[in-house]
């Protein structure tokens, strides 16, 4: 199967007063068309700057340095003109973030935000049809009274209704690939859950392929087909979830695991202080696809 | 015994849309060294119940009885200094324009904790009792790391020698390898310290592993309380049973868990 | 402190400001010692020299009477940099404390505070201090007074809208918790907080306060001759316009000058302090 996004040797710095800072050293990482594909690590670890290079967002940015290939579709994002890096976004490829009712626009109605979405891939689609266009995709996320929806404002509805909201935005236009960023992390844990399988499902019915970032390991395994891990701007260990899960190899994933409190009840772990293990050589889990 | 009592709490905000029921009806008792846990989502009441033992809030009907005695609208300085709280989001929680000592001192000064003298040695100790350097009450909180700022906060809470510590969240805005030390931590120090705490969440597998009893909220009732061991292995309500079905889990055994709670009548 | 002067150097506009305000203030300090005619700053007439245009020995010309305009603009400097210090001294505090108490306290003071605030900043500027020179004398106190009376709802206003958000910071629950008396979490916690904002405002006010007092005195309102002022000398000169252009221009140019420093400067502080606005 072809690659819907292929990244090679990724690397980001910023120029600040003291020089440059390093925040990616080089990561590698590829999506195939149709695939769920996790980037999990700590805040800082440079999966959120990884999202907004592919979104071609900070290569405009004048401090950041960004170097390497970013191939999206077999297109190489580094080398477009900023101009067909945006038309890109929202339509080809789209973006679902943490907070769903501060990602919408508070002025105007959920109707109206679904228009302009639809413009960006068909500028002259009537209202109608847009109509209809965005209740058909309310009703797949299984919103119950489309028409009220549209009509009413963001502020005017629940995270978990905003959440699925985006979703339907995201997907209206058919990307081929969906950039979700800590998706419901800001929402209560039963509404995160029927949410993410809502995506999960919805996702696999219209072929897109994701990439999903979290720091939350448990949605990331109900989620994902497979897993990067990242850490300090380096790609730790890679592979298929069943596999990263059960038989985490590398320092860093293995101290992750431990991390996370078990429902079970075995106790607090004994967190190991940043070692220097974590920064040995990534591991690739072998039958990974 | 029981170190705090609630006794049929309530507690009403009127609003511009009528009155909001945040609290109703709360009755539970915390014994003197007992961790418990209180779960809900957002909107089921437990903020404002946290408010309302830290007086921050008056309850509109019952009361609220700390080692014997019921706390008033009008608390002595003895009674606050015995409640203190750790707050969620750690960035917040310190004054960026104060240093870090001077923000874990501000209760040795208000209520007259040590002389004047003593209350810096006291400050140091604070630190160091949390993991962190005593230099560090000179810096500002803007130099420090999430899991430091945290730590901080725990710091001013027990530089105050309170007997009752709310955690409101307290390790939700941190990194998982971060909270798994912040969590030890505060187990850690509630059995060296005796002390009692009342653990605000919505992570039911953190207090799984922190928590002696666990009250579950919803909608500003109590739903159901018990022990930790039966809330996760028989839970009477299926509000409850819901919520644990909802934590996402990354080993088999949790796995197992959840799917047999979820074939549970 | 070296690093706040290394930002405002870095930005060619601050700078300039921060050079053209150090001007201001030295040519007013140093007026006696570096004025042509150290003693025109008063009931001086000297008609052999009246109405000069700018020549070798007086640079920017003369007045009717035959003062040395350069030297009257280095004095009058003196009277609108006291005038701007002990205006925004009385405003600032006053305005500061009205706005943390309204801000933290909200409730009935909120409400009696910013709706006395709000009275203030309906009347226009310009004309509430015209009406309160109407009912005092003419006076340089009493410019003060009356533009003092115009500014403070200002300060109250952008304290205020500080105070009310860090009142829903966690450091203020973290105080309120300990039970810290008020005084200590308004002026002790918020206020710092503030300040920044405070004193990027007062730098930028400067340059208003010394528009709005040359405005009075233009006006006739403010300070009286022979005293020089920068208002009045332009508000004198406007009738021989534009044969003894003069008179208006350089007075006109060092208000510009002034305002134009103050401005430049605060807008370099807003971003050493990081101020958003």
């Amino acid at each position: 199967m072809s690659d819907i996004l292929d990244i090679r040797d990724l690397t980001l710095a910023f120029k600040g007063h003291r020089g440059l800072t390093e925040v990616l050293h080089g990561i590698s990482l590829r999506i195939a068309a149709g695939e769920r594909v996790a980037l999990v690590g700590e805040s800082g670890s440079g999966k959120s700057v990884t999202a907004r290079i592919i979104l071609g967002l900070l290569q405009e940015t004048g401090s950041a340095r960004v170097a390497g290939q970013v191939a999206f579709d077999g297109r190489d994002i580094m080398a477009m003109h900023p101009r067909d890096r945006a038309a890109l976004r929202g339509t080809e490829m789209s973006m679902i973030f943490q907070d769903p009712t501060s990602s919408l626009n508070p002025t105007f109605t959920i109707g109206r935000q679904f228009a302009e979405v639809m413009h960006r891939r068909a500028p002259r689609l009537s209202r109608t049809a847009c109509n209809a266009r965005a209740t058909e995709m309310l009703e797949e996320v299984s919103i119950p009274d489309p028409a009220r929806v549209l009509d009413a404002y963001p502020f005017q509805l629940s995270g978990g209704m905003n959440q699925r909201v985006m979703i339907a935005m995201a997907l209206v236009n058919h990307p081929k690939l969906l950039l979700a960023d800590e998706p419901g992390t800001a929402l209560d844990v039963s509404v995160q859950a029927q949410t993410l399988r809502l995506m999960h499902d919805l996702v696999e019915d219209h072929g897109t392929a994701v990439l999903f970032i979290s720091h939350n390991l448990g949605v990331v395994r109900e989620f994902a087909d497979r897993v990067y891990v990242i850490y300090r701007g380096r790609i730790v260990e890679e592979g298929a979830t069943d596999a990263v899960f059960h038989a985490p190899g590398h320092a860093y994933t293995r101290a992750l695991m431990d991390a996370v409190p078990r429902i079970t009840g075995v106790g607090l772990p004994e967190v190991p202080e940043v070692s220097d293990a974590f920064l040995a050589p990534m591991v690739r889990h072998g039958s990974a696809s | 015994m029981s170190l705090l009592r609630i006794n049929g709490v309530s507690k009403t905000f009127q609003t511009a849309g009528g009155p909001v029921h945040a609290v109703r009806d709360v009755s539970l008792e915390v014994a003197q060294g007992e961790c418990l846990a209180v779960v809900g989502e957002s909107g089921s009441g437990k903020t404002t119940l946290a408010n309302m033992i830290l007086g921050i809030l008056a309850p509109s009907a019952g009361e609220i009885v700390f080692g014997g005695t019921p706390l008033t609208d009008r608390r002595s300085p003895a009674q606050r200094r015995a409640i203190q709280l750790v707050q969620q989001n750690p960035l917040s929680a310190l004054n960026p324009k104060r240093s870090v000592g001077g923000s874990v001192r501000l209760g040795l000064d208000v209520y007259g904790i040590g002389t004047r003298a003593e209350r810096w040695a006291r400050v140091e100790a604070a630190l160091e009792e949390v993991g962190l350097p005593a230099d560090m009450r000179r810096r500002g909180p803007a130099a420090l790391s999430g899991g430091q700022r945290q730590r901080v906060g725990i710091a001013r809470a027990l530089a105050c020698e309170p007997d009752l510590v709310v955690l409101d969240e307290p390790t939700s805005a941190l990194d998982v390898l971060v909270q798994a030390r912040v969590l030890r931590l505060l187990n850690d120090l509630r059995r060296k310290k005796g002390l009692t705490y009342v653990f605000i969440t919505h992570d039911l597998a953190v207090v799984r592993n922190v928590a002696d009893r666990v009250a579950v909220f919803k909608s500003g009732r109590l739903e159901e309380i018990g022990p930790t061991e039966r809330i996760f292995s028989a839970p009477e309500q299926p509000y409850t049973r819901a919520l644990i079905g909802a934590v996402p889990v990354v080993d088999d055994a949790e796995l197992k868990l959840r799917n047999t709670l979820a074939e549970a009548p | 402190m070296i690093r706040s002067l290394r930002i405002i150097a870095a930005n060619p506009l601050s700078l300039t400001g921060l050079i053209l305000v150090l001007l201001v203030v030295l040519a007013a300090a140093l007026a006696p010692w570096i004025a042509p005619f150290p003693t025109h700053n008063g009931a001086i007439v000297d008609f052999a020299y009246a109405n000069q245009a700018p020549n070798a020995r007086n640079w920017m010309g003369t007045d009717l009477v035959g003062r040395d305009i350069f030297s009257r603009i280095l004095y009058a400097y003196q009277i609108s940099l006291l005038l701007g210090v002990v205006v925004l001294a009385i405003a600032t505090p006053i305005g500061t404390v009205v706005g943390l108490l309204a801000g933290y306290l909200g409730g009935w003071a909120e409400a009696v505070l910013m709706r006395i605030v709000d009275i203030f900043l309906s009347i226009p500027p310009l004309v509430l201090a015209i009406a309160v020179m109407g009912v005092l004398e003419p006076t340089l106190t009493n410019a003060m007074i009356a533009v003092t009376a115009m500014w403070w709802p200002w300060y109250a206003r952008l304290v205020y809208s500080i105070a009310r958000s860090e009142r829903e910071e966690g450091y203020v629950l973290a105080a309120e918790v300990i039970g810290a008396p008020t005084a200590h979490i308004t002026f002790r916690e918020i206020l710092p907080n503030c300040l920044p904002a405070i004193i990027t405002k007062m730098t930028l006010d400067m340059g208003f306060v010394i528009i709005i007092a040359s405005s009075l005195s233009f006006l006739g309102l403010g300070v009286q001759p022979p005293t020089p002022d920068l208002g009045s000398m332009v508000a004198e000169g406007a009738r021989y316009l534009p044969d003894s252009w003069w008179l208006t221009v350089f007075p006109g140019l060092a208000i510009l000058l002034a305002v134009f420093g103050f401005n430049l400067l605060g807008d370099g502080l807003r971003d050493v302090l990081g101020v958003d606005e």
